[in-house]
């Protein structure tokens, strides 16, 4: 009997906290996505929920928005590049100590990751000091430095988790098979960890291509991105094209998201 | 199919920092022979295994193939062909790829890839399972292929790491008599590493048993079976009663401390008067009629009837219990717990003496 009450227990305190966190999903992150989304549609003048009148003028005004096009421009490219090398940096790391048990893999470890700790925006100060301080101008480079140190902790995480489900067996099965260490990788290695270098590289995109904090410090008017870019317009007049952008580049996620998922299936290599 | 090659390991070493996993391990393996290294876990049989293999160097030896030191070859170069407990295959590549694997490694041309492909799938009888992938095969289907895969790049070793370990007991004895087969065909020098007895005195040409890094004995199963060189060898391979005494009559026999004198070839190193441990197994004892000075006078505690054969274990005069196995008769058992019996050894060649401290040192 005890036995059974304790089953009970659990299935009980297993729906109380998924049930609570699904109300707190829906609440905190569906509902305000779907007011912002509606709200792209307005056919008013300001930013109000519910709209009085729903047109499409703000996805129009996005086209000839061309400071918000030339700061999402920067975004994607900063982006892209920042992924890249994360992806080569993290994958690289990820291999040398990700099977090792010495001292000093554990310390890298550590070491990498800990931009993922710290806060952003000591960070992304701490890194405009230190540019200033070289005498390098703030440029797209800058910036994309920037969002790789913030970017490789996510594939290296990824890819050092999919290394560990690597059996060891399969790289000696290959070494004794006559392969060399460079087509073992290639063969074995890579197909093996590649979804989860794929999921580090989904997120690492993500996180640059929506990062505050760094950006604010290493962007200068020129290479303004995306993220701040909205941010100033909300702060000065309320645009509602930040509504109709933000509701592009929910939809344009979940469609990212959509293709990853049938490519790798993803979302196995996020947790 | 390439044709057996020697393997010699001369005085192998290795240590895992202070710890000495394998000592002076010394065999001459002759070419296209099947040797098993038979073991208990932890003695060191896996260390020697990857030694073989290229995996690890050793930190004192030398490991040489056809009389010639391998040592400094990293294991894609050392063609020495290893299948694994778990098989290992590549799950992304399908039976046909895994096989393949090898041969595109050494950038065989794809002609002559498929008809090497084409041949070990027969060989193993796999060839309508060319177009699977791993997961959706049996434990021994997996096994076949590991063997194909390993066997096709024709290396000069095989060594086979507890290959029959997660496969359940019918299917085990299948695979032995294939691996045994596919061994012999290929003519090809082979390790194979248990911890299984059976399975080693079952399918080894010769045994080499290990006791904490060294090499307690390497002989033919029979040999290993009947002329166990260390007390540890005997109880490890099959069954042993264990009998304390001293020896006697000169060193012609060994006075037991139940009571009983037993005739045994005492070796000369013996004293008389010294501990010893007497072991016969248990099929090597029988009941007989009446009391004797050479038989031993015990009390029935339990009789476990086993298909052909009965286990009889029974408790002697100094409260120590042994056990003895006869072929069952027909019927109802002829003993029963509390009947008092004499136990006799077949012949003085049944038993083995060895020096009492062999014992202490806890080998047994």
């Amino acid at each position: 009997m005890p036995e059974r009450a304790r089953l009970d227990f659990d299935a009980w305190s297993f729906r109380l906290v998924m049930g609570g966190l699904t109300a707190v999903t829906v609440f905190f992150l569906l509902f305000p996505t779907v007011i912002v989304i509606l709200t792209s549609f307005t056919a008013s003048e300001s930013l109000k929920f519910p709209p009085d009148g729903y047109s499409l003028r703000w996805y129009a005004a996005l086209l000839g928005a061309d400071q918000m096009r030339r700061a999402a421009w920067n975004s994607l490219e900063v982006a892209v590049m920042a992924t890249a090398a994360s992806v080569a940096l993290g994958t690289a790391g990820a291999l040398a100590i990700g099977r090792s048990r010495a001292w000093w893999a554990h310390a890298l470890d550590s070491l990498f990751m800990s931009p993922l700790l710290l806060p952003g925006l000591a960070f992304g100060f701490a890194a405009l000091m230190y540019v200033s301080l070289l005498g390098v101008e703030l440029s797209l480079a800058t910036l994309t430095v920037g969002h790789i140190v913030v970017c490789v902790p996510f594939v290296l995480r990824t890819t050092i988790a999919s290394l560990a489900q690597l059996d060891p067996a399969l790289l000696d099965s290959s070494a004794s098979l006559g392969a060399s260490p460079l087509f073992t990788f290639r063969r074995v290695t890579l197909p093996m960890i590649g979804r989860g270098i794929g999921a580090g590289a989904f997120i690492a995109f993500m996180a640059s291509f929506d990062n505050i904090p760094v950006s604010l410090f290493l962007s200068d008017a020129r290479t303004e991105v995306l993220p701040i870019h909205l941010w100033q317009i909300i702060d000065t007049h309320l645009d509602v094209r930040a509504a109709s952008v933000s509701a592009v580049l929910i939809v344009l996620t979940l469609l990212l998201m959509l293709v990853a998922e049938r490519l790798a299936g993803l979302s196995r290599h996020l947790r | 199919m390439s044709r057996g090659h020697t393997l010699t390991l001369d005085g192998v070493t290795h240590r895992f920092g202070p710890v000495v996993a394998v000592r002076d391990v010394t065999l001459e393996i002759k070419a296209g022979e099947l040797v098993c290294l038979l073991g208990p876990s932890g003695c060191g049989k896996t260390t020697l295994l990857r030694v073989i293999g290229g995996f690890l160097r050793q930190s004192a030896g030398c490991v040489l193939i056809d009389g010639a030191p391998v040592d400094p070859l990293p294991p894609n170069h050392r063609r020495v062909g290893i299948v694994f407990q778990n098989y290992a295959l590549f799950p992304h590549m399908t039976v046909a790829e895994n096989v393949a694997y090898g041969l595109e490694a050494r950038g065989m041309p794809r002609g002559r890839i498929r008809e090497q492909v084409a041949a070990m799938l027969g060989l193993v009888r796999m060839e309508a399972f060319a177009e699977r992938y791993p997961r959706e095969l049996s434990g021994g289907q997996q096994q076949r292929v590991a063997l194909a895969r390993a066997l096709a790049v024709e290396p000069q070793i095989l060594l086979l790491d507890e290959p029959f370990g997660a496969l359940d007991k019918n299917l085990r004895i299948d695979m032995q008599i294939e691996v045994k087969r596919l061994q012999r065909e290929a003519g090809i020098t082979s390790i194979l590493v248990t911890h299984d007895q059976e399975e080693a005195l079952s399918i080894a040409d010769r045994i080499a048993v290990l006791h904490r890094g060294a090499v307690a004995q390497f002989a033919s199963p029979t040999e290993v079976y009947d002329r166990p060189a260390t007390l540890f060898v005997n109880t490890f391979v099959g069954a042993a009663n264990l009998l304390r005494g001293r020896v006697a009559d000169g060193g012609a026999a060994v006075a037991l401390d139940c009571g009983a004198v037993l005739p045994c070839p005492v070796g000369p190193e013996l004293a008389p008067g010294a501990g010893v441990v007497v072991t016969v197994r248990p099929e090597r004892l029988g009941f007989a009629a009446g009391p004797a000075r050479d038989r031993l006078a015990a009390t029935v505690r339990a009789v476990l009837p086993l298909g052909s054969l009965t286990i009889h274990e029974v408790e002697l005069g100094d409260g120590s219990a042994i056990k003895v196995m006869a072929v069952r008769q027909a019927g109802e058992p002829a003993l029963r717990p509390g009947d008092r019996v004499h136990c006799e050894v077949v012949s003085p060649d049944a038993c083995a003496v060895f020096p009492e401290e062999d014992r202490e040192r806890g080998d047994a």
